[in-house]
């Protein structure tokens, strides 16, 4: 009978075990990339690169907002979302919070434009609209502004020379050395015969490399690597699986997992002090709270925005 | 939208800001600092608020703390993660408590946070130590960032307030020294001093080892350093220039009055009282300054013999200072002087007057005491009385003799030291209680506050305890409440502060610490102090004072320079000159 684990994941967060079916079509995926015959675990190796840039982004609906039209009301929302980076100086050693922008949008329903009042210094929303009206539909587009915002910082701060890993899969597949890391597991990449190598990695140990979403729009090289041994864990924990583009030629690809697979783990998180231990980098946590607290007091925002909408109101002689 | 500043703190107007994540109040906030800058404590600043319908309101302090913290590091061993492997970021952040000394004007209004903190200096600073208030500011030792800090001497001359009290541990605390760099500045600055200054008067008891007994010889250890800051104070890095000192006779010198002292005989002058003064003076109720004496009736019959014995006194034709007793009704005429009858007793010294005393109270051959010099009181209290007597004989006896007057004069030179350290408490009580009553009355009499008489007083504790009463206590108690107008002011010392007459400690205008006992800082006689002060002064380095005066509302942290005079024997400097005079 199989074994039983609790996750060491907070519930609120999710299970890191969750399936991500889109890419994991088999006939999409060539695991012979790098190793043809049987996998064995293969150490990372630490070549020594001076600056790590963690980058990271953050997202908070700050309202749901309702345009009153005589054909019926039209919904929407408006938002915050930070993006930065943790660049790690390796040979300081310090790690500072850098290129940190906040932006804020409004998203409204049915291709209606609204402007949202200003509601106080730093505290103006760009409105964008979408066709449809589902809610969902108008998270999307807004989570959609903050990962491309995301995919630009780490594309500018890979082009000036930072070796860049990136919080979730990468979106923007040019040749620079880029990684992105996914804690979470959402589907089985590798056939049943090459599946218990993953489970055999030590700390600081990949898999070899395989090829997804080949022949597609966005192929990438991926891996699997352990960050930590966490004692009680199941053979998955600490696991996570990395990708760069596969548009970087092979020995390249492989020298940065390599890289990848020996650095990561010195910057995993402890259990005792962090939820997502030990998949949640300890910089990109630091940023991510960092930027939430660049967004803004959620409360705070919530009313400045109900004083400027009823301003305006007023202003427009329109009776509360 | 722009990007947001990277996470450190970058150079600034000023050395910081108001911090904004706890409110400030008008009696302090925090100063969250520029990377490029410090404060330490004791350091004065100015925030300047814009006030709604006010304007400009200028917030003027001193810090009293110092903090740094990690910002970002949410656990312990986040210290590791940021400093040691560097994979957290985090930012330093260094800041400063303020304690507000003054509002400017005084709209008193919290400093708003963000607001840019400066160091006060120049004009910013005697604002924010309130000099430009003060009638006549004297400095009275260097502050941290090397600028002298102030007293106003109108609240220790007796314009608005009187006296200094000095706490501290002994031999760290230098209470003494700190008394005598004060008297230094006081005859040495007539210009603050003002009208008080021609004809000051300092009395000064020796009452620990012979410290004090240097104070006209040069320093041999005085540097240039200490020669600096002297000359900051503008004050003549010399030693004392008027001082006579005086020791009691040495106990069994026969005819012969030698100063009882060790080190230093050459320039002091052994003082005795006569019987006569003895007499006059009153000097009796100094002999039963224990507070033991006051539980019973021996007052009583203290006040009686007293009373007797100046009616009774009649000088003595041919021995100056001595007395017989002979009864008024005999008819004699003050200032008479007389020729003792055959076998007369003739009071020469303490011994005889006790022996004159114990034939009226308790005579030899067992006959009733005489009622007009005991009173009614039982024989049992006669008998302590004349106990008490008999022991203050081998003790203070040497001290009164007939023949020329020795009193102490203390208008022969500005400071008069009075070295009592070889005497027995009871001695010691007898003497300060016997000079300070020559001060005081001379003052009454004349009911000027001017010219100024100025006491030091080591071990107030001995003379005015917290418990008991004595002559010398209600003596030092109605100088405390009193001399301040009587222009009689008392530079009184202790180690702990909680164990001298409440009612001394209380009129003192100016509270001085150096370093105290642990315990004893927590006592509410230290309540001027702040809890960060009070923490501190259990580390102050001798030659560092906590300074508190009545114009100020916050206690301030002076140093005060190496004293130019020798305080021992191996100090003093035998060239005798002053080898910094060109400096």
């Amino acid at each position: 009978m199989a074994e039983l684990f609790v996750e060491a994941w907070a519930p609120e967060y999710g299970n890191p075990f969750e399936a991500d079916v889109d890419l994991a079509d088999p006939d999409k995926i060539d695991d012979t990339v790098e190793i043809e015959g049987v996998w064995e675990p293969i150490p990372g190796v630490d070549d020594g690169v001076a600056t790590v840039a963690f980058v990271d982004g953050v997202r908070r609906v700050d309202a749901r907002l309702t345009i009153d039209e005589p054909t019926g009301p039209i919904p929407g929302i408006c938002g915050t979302y930070a993006v930065g980076a943790a660049c790690w100086h390796r040979q300081v050693p310090r790690t500072d919070i850098e290129r940190v922008r906040v932006e804020r949008l409004a998203v409204f329903g049915h291709g209606a434009v609204a402007p949202v009042p200003v509601a106080g210094p730093q505290i103006s929303y760009r409105s964008e609209s979408v066709s449809g009206t589902d809610p969902e539909e108008l998270v999307q587009r807004f989570h959609g502004a903050m990962r491309r915002a995301e995919a630009v910082l780490s594309e500018t701060l890979a082009q000036e020379g930072c070796f860049v890993v990136a919080d979730g899969p990468i979106n923007d597949l040019s040749a620079t050395e880029k990684v992105g890391f996914i804690k979470t597991h959402r589907a089985p990449y590798l056939s049943a015969e090459r599946i218990p190598v993953v489970a055999s990695l030590r700390r600081g140990q990949r898999t070899p490399l395989f090829l997804i979403g080949r022949d597609g729009a966005f192929p990438r090289y991926s891996w699997y690597q352990r960050l930590a041994d966490l004692p009680g864990g199941h053979s998955w924990t600490g696991v996570v699986r990395a990708e760069v583009s596969s548009h970087l030629d092979l020995a390249t690809a492989r020298r940065i997992a390599d890289r990848t697979t020996a650095v990561l783990p010195l910057v995993a998180s402890e259990p005792q002090v962090e939820p997502r231990a030990p998949q949640n980098l300890v910089p990109i946590a630091a940023l991510e709270r960092r930027l939430r607290r660049h967004m803004g007091d959620p409360l705070l925002i919530n009313r400045a925005l109900r004083s400027a909408v009823a301003r305006q109101r007023r202003a427009v002689g329109v009776s509360p | 939208m722009d990007e947001v500043p990277a996470n450190r703190v970058g150079p600034g107007a000023g050395v910081g800001r108001v911090l904004g994540t706890e409110h400030t109040t008008t009696s302090g906030f925090r100063v969250v600092l520029n990377d490029d800058d410090y404060l330490q404590l004791d350091d004065l600043v100015v925030v300047r608020t814009e006030v709604p319908k006010v304007g400009e309101v200028r917030t003027y302090g001193v810090v009293t703390e110092s903090e740094a913290i990690y910002e970002g590091a949410q656990y312990e061993s986040d210290t590791h993660r940021i400093a040691g492997e560097g994979i957290l970021p985090a930012a330093k952040v260094r800041s400063a408590r303020v304690a507000v000394t003054r509002v400017d004007p005084e709209i008193w209004v919290s400093p708003d946070p963000g607001e840019v903190v400066e160091r006060a200096a120049g004009e910013e600073r005697r604002k924010a130590l309130y000099v430009d208030e003060m009638g006549r500011p004297l400095p009275i030792g260097m502050g941290r960032d090397g600028e002298p800090v102030y007293v106003d001497l109108d609240f220790f001359d007796g314009r608005k307030g009187g006296h200094m009290s000095i706490s501290g541990i002994s031999g760290v605390a230098t209470k003494t020294s700190f008394a005598l760099f004060f008297l230094r500045l006081l005859s040495g600055r007539p210009d603050i001093l003002g009208e008080g200054a021609a004809n000051l008067r300092v009395l000064v008891f020796n009452v620990k080892g012979e410290d004090l007994l240097w104070l006209d010889k040069p320093n041999r250890f005085f540097d240039a350093e200490a020669a600096h800051i002297w000359e900051r104070l503008e004050v003549p890095a010399h030693p004392f220039p008027s001082v006579s000192f005086w020791a009691p006779p040495r106990p069994s010198s026969g005819d012969v009055v030698v100063p009882d002292t060790g080190g230093r005989q050459e320039g002091v002058a052994a003082f005795t009282w006569t019987p006569r003064e003895f007499i006059d003076e009153g000097l009796l109720r100094f002999l039963f300054t224990d507070s033991d004496d006051t539980r019973n009736q021996i007052p009583f019959i203290e006040e009686r013999v007293r009373a007797q014995l100046s009616r009774f006194a009649v000088d003595v034709e041919g021995s100056p200072g001595a007395v017989v007793l002979r009864d008024p009704s005999e008819g004699h005429r003050p200032g008479e002087r007389v020729i003792p009858h055959r076998g007369e007793p003739v009071i020469t010294d303490l011994r005889s007057m006790v022996d004159a005393i114990s034939r009226f109270v308790d005579p030899e051959d067992g006959s009733e005491p005489d009622q007009k010099w005991a009173g009614r009181v039982q024989m049992g209290t006669v008998s302590a009385f004349v106990r008490r007597l008999h022991a203050a004989v081998s003790r203070v006896g040497h001290l009164v003799r007939a023949g020329e007057s020795r009193r102490i004069d203390r208008t022969r030179h500005q400071v008069t030291v009075v070295a009592i350290q070889s005497l027995h408490d009871l001695g010691q009580r007898f003497v300060v209680g016997a000079l300070l009553a020559e001060t005081f009355v001379e003052k009454e009499t004349t009911g000027q506050r001017l010219p100024l008489s100025v006491v030091v007083l080591d071990e107030l504790n001995k003379y005015a305890p917290r418990d008991g009463t004595s002559s010398l206590k209600d003596m030092l108690i109605d100088i405390a409440q009193r001399g301040r107008s009587l222009g009689v002011l008392l530079v009184g010392a202790q180690q702990t502060a909680s164990r001298v007459a409440q009612e001394v400690m209380e009129n003192a205008s100016i509270k001085v610490a150096g370093r105290l006992d642990a315990a004893e800082a927590e006592r509410a006689e230290y309540g001027w102090m702040l809890p960060s002060t009070r923490a501190r002064a259990r580390l102050l380095k001798p030659g560092t004072m906590v300074l508190s005066q009545p114009s100020i509302p916050v206690p301030l942290v002076v140093e005060f320079p190496f004293p130019p005079w020798a305080t021992r024997k191996e100090e003093v400097d035998e060239r005798g000159e002053d080898p910094f005079a060109g400096l």
